[in-house]
């Protein structure tokens, strides 16, 4: 039955040409542009790392003092100091922690030939690549003794690789950052797609670094931060040293806990280091809080998606929902138009349900060629898009889940809108039409 | 209007044509409406004046990665070698670029610490004499630093003592009085304004006060340095091509990035919010046209549903232009309606994107002009359908299907 259903559709929309394709465009032109905003919107609210988002917590401190206000929603700092940063990682009271800075370098090969090139870098500890899943393909992390000893050693990303040693292996050799010479010790995919969840200082899509050094180099090196800097206190900072001693905002702390217990274990820790440093007068606020936000979180907390997407998104339904009304209107003007072939089919037999459900097949039909054509659209907008924006270049893009939704969407969409075209007609009086008028 | 009473009739038998034009009209104008007045809020942002000539003037960085060079030396002999370059008119170091998005700022206040005062925030800017030059920016009280004036050194042990303020800055942190001659404090530091120029805007547009800047005399030789310089228009594709040979052969152990135009540094900075203004423009222009061709789908169907009737009424004697008049109005009724209906959705949808985001409040001539390109846009949208209507032959009414 409802292969002939599919024959009878295809049937009635070829025999209106043009009011169908009027109708396929409309659908096509609404899904067109819901899937553009939403895929947008879909991937910048992706769990980045669905495999550990509940196991991964972005520490903060509420380090200042009474009276010092943060511009956050409940008025704990982004970042944490050096002191606390560097406190906090001595103690490793969780599974795995990784404090980390922005900075960059000056890299080449200390030969003539290669000019030197400015790239961001990230200094952490060597849980980074296990907590934040990095997979190696060449080597691997440095040793525990690199991060205490502030030892040169580097892992890189796969492209970077390429980029200075071709396609074999680069373990071994040596990097120069700046003019310090470094060992390449690992080389490893990219570790986020599209955001960079683990430092959103700088813009959450820009392009993640793709050079990794030990943390303790922070001060051995005294590198620059290339990242936000955040001060409340006043004090004189003239040299290095000053801003790793001082209660200046600048470094980013995660830590990967995997269980309630071991979350609670871990804020009765920082409980106990809050305590401790208001005992040696460092922190002197009444009640310090804390927080250990989970990756999508962390992601909400610095709101990732921003207000412009989520107006675009809910314009676009609104756009969608015209689209129906218009679809509407013409499955009505269709279908009403065919009452008498309708009346024919009731006197020879035909339920009202079967006269119902052949016209709703008949609107699911158009919504899936609406919804294919809309893929199309979808993907000539998302092209231009990234045309125009290129921070935007891995985000507008349909993954699977937006292919499958598009097509459903408008199916669905369709079928709401053709419910009462449908209805309509199925209530149709055969032997009003039988008549000659 | 003797028809209006029976063309009302005829509505209210047959509702769901006219429910479903209405609710289209209606969706569509408060769409349109917010749409429109968002897109003019961007373009007031995106084509607000900066002070600067934007396409004489471009900035690079330097990163030097060598700790024995005398940086402060090394940058005098790059600002001297950039100077002598065909096309360059002026030169300075700086510690940021304007309408980039990136730079430094502090608060300024009227009286040193315990007591404070006054706190205004400002983009500071750590450069030299050559500053108001390069930048283009115009004097309108006191004058410019003295080169003696200004600190050039690779530590922060000796600091300025001096400033520059632009005439906002001058303006909100002393409102009632000149400011020239004021002293400011940047924590202890005692800076007295010698100088107030016109407003030019400081790194970053969509700040709240984006045209708070102050000057400092101070170039500070960091590792990291940015020059901002300014060229004959026509001549500075050819500055910018030279600059990383020219200042690679001063000195090799350094990086020269970063050599863009001011009017690439401030594309780039809005590059998102002219994209939501693309995606804007595109969302309202096939929305009117959907919408448009709905309201033509609808008349036409009307129109073949009354085929008859409107046979009918021209074997009775009415002429063409009056079935023209006939359905040209009553679609325009119709549409008055979604129009009403929708400005009071677009007024809703507006307080609702003013509650729930940070837009403000959507004023009504943005509805009152949609509501009425609306209208104009449904009268053309009907015109060709009620054309075709006026053609249906009397004799129609006397045939049978």
């Amino acid at each position: 039955m409802f292969w002939h259903y599919i024959d009878l559709s295809w049937r009635s929309l070829k025999r209106t040409p043009m009011v169908s394709t009027l109708m396929v465009l409309a659908i096509a032109i609404g899904i067109g542009v819901t899937m553009t905003t939403l895929s947008v919107y879909h991937m910048m609210s992706a769990d980045p790392i669905p495999a550990k988002s509940k196991q991964l917590f972005a520490v903060q401190l509420q380090s200042m003092d009474d009276g010092d206000g943060w511009w956050t929603s409940d008025d704990l700092p982004y970042q944490l100091s050096f002191p606390d940063a560097e406190n906090l990682y001595q103690d490793r009271a969780a599974k795995a922690q990784a404090p980390m800075l922005r900075t960059g370098f000056a890299v080449h090969l200390g030969d003539a030939r290669t000019k030197p090139q400015l790239m961001g870098a990230r200094a952490t500890s060597r849980d980074f690549f296990s907590m934040f899943n990095a997979q190696f393909v060449h080597g691997g992390a440095w040793r525990e003794q690199a991060d205490k000893d502030a030892m040169k050693q580097v892992v890189i990303e796969r492209s970077l690789s390429e980029e200075l040693y071709g396609q074999q292996s680069p373990v071994g050799k040596t990097l120069y950052l700046d003019n310090h010479v470094f060992e390449v010790v690992g080389v490893v995919a990219p570790v986020t797609r599209h955001i960079k969840f683990y430092d959103l200082n700088n813009g959450a899509f820009r392009k993640p670094e793709r050079i990794f050094v030990p943390f303790s180099l922070i001060r051995e090196l005294e590198l620059p931060s290339w990242g936000n800097s955040n001060g409340w206190k006043r004090e004189e900072i003239k040299s290095y040293q000053d801003k790793l001693n001082s209660e200046i905002y600048w470094l980013q702390y995660w830590v990967e806990l995997d269980n309630d217990e071991q979350k609670q274990q871990y804020s009765d820790y920082l409980r106990n280091y809050i305590d401790q440093q208001k005992q040696l007068g460092r922190f002197t606020r009444e009640h310090p809080k804390f927080s250990l936000r989970d990756v999508n979180q962390w992601m909400t907390y610095n709101k990732v998606v921003s207000e412009d997407n989520k107006i675009l998104v809910l314009l676009s339904f609104m756009f969608l929902a015209v689209c129906l009304a218009n679809i509407l209107g013409l499955l009505l003007a269709k279908f009403m138009r065919r009452a008498p072939e309708v009346g024919v089919r009731r006197a020879l037999g035909a339920s009202k349900t079967q006269v119902f459900m052949q016209h709703l097949v008949e609107v699911a039909l158009l919504g899936s060629l609406g919804g294919v054509l809309g893929i199309f659209l979808a993907q000539l907008s998302l092209w231009g898009v990234r045309e125009s924006y290129s921070a935007y270049s891995d985000l507008a893009t349909m993954d699977a889940l937006m292919l499958i939704s598009a097509p459903v969407i408008a199916i669905i969409a369709c079928v709401v809108a053709g419910l009462l075209p449908a209805w309509q007609v199925c209530r149709t009086n055969p032997a009003y039409y039988l008549k000659t008028q | 209007m003797s028809e209006l009473k029976p063309m009302i009739n005829a509505l209210l038998r047959s509702k769901i044509g006219a429910v479903l034009l209405l609710v289209q009209v209606a969706i569509t104008l408060a769409i349109v409406s917010n749409a429109a007045f968002m897109i003019s809020d961007r373009l007031a942002y995106l084509n607000q004046p900066t002070g600067y000539d934007e396409s004489a003037i471009f900035s690079f960085r330097v990163n030097n990665f060598d700790p024995d060079i005398n940086l402060v030396q090394q940058y005098a002999l790059d600002e001297q070698a950039i100077r002598s370059l065909d096309g360059v008119v002026d030169v300075a170091m700086t510690n940021w670029v304007p309408l980039s998005g990136s730079g430094d700022s502090s608060s300024m206040h009227t009286s040193p610490p315990p007591e404070m005062g006054r706190g205004v925030r400002a983009a500071y800017q750590l450069t030299s004499d050559s500053a108001l030059n390069t930048l283009g920016a115009t004097l309108i009280a006191g004058r410019n630093f003295r080169a003696d004036e200004v600190v050039h050194s690779d530590n922060r042990d000796n600091l300025p003592t001096t400033a520059i303020v632009t005439k906002d800055l001058a303006e909100e942190m002393f409102p009632d009085e000149s400011a020239l001659g004021k002293t400011v404090y940047q924590g202890q530091g005692a800076l007295k304004i010698i100088g107030v120029i016109d407003t030019i805007k400081g790194p970053w547009l969509d700040d709240s006060r984006p045209a708070n800047v102050i000057f400092f005399p101070f170039n500070y030789a960091d590792s990291r340095a940015e020059f901002i310089v300014r060229t004959e228009a026509h001549k500075r594709a050819q500055v910018m091509a030279q600059i990383e040979e020219l200042l690679l052969n001063n000195e090799s152990q350094r990086v020269i990035y970063r050599i863009e135009g001011l009017d690439e540094s401030k594309a780039a900075y809005m590059a998102r919010d002219r994209l939501v203004m693309r995606m804007l423009i595109v969302l309202i222009v096939v929305l009117v046209l959907v919408t448009a061709l709905g309201i033509f789908g609808l008349t036409l169907f009307n129109i073949s549903k009354r085929t008859k009737q409107i046979g009918t009424r021209r074997a009775l004697g009415a002429r063409r232009s009056a079935i023209v008049r006939y359905f040209l109005v009553e679609n325009a009724l119709v549409a008055s309606v979604g129009i009403v209906l929708g400005a009071g959705l677009a007024m809703l949808l507006g307080q609702q994107l003013m509650t729930v985001f940070s837009l403000p409040s959507l004023s009504w001539t943005f509805v009152l002009a949609s509501a009425t390109f609306m209208l104009i846009m449904s009268l053309i949208a009907a015109w060709a359908p009620a054309q075709r209507a006026a053609n249906i032959e009397p004799s129609i009414a006397t045939r049978s299907i």
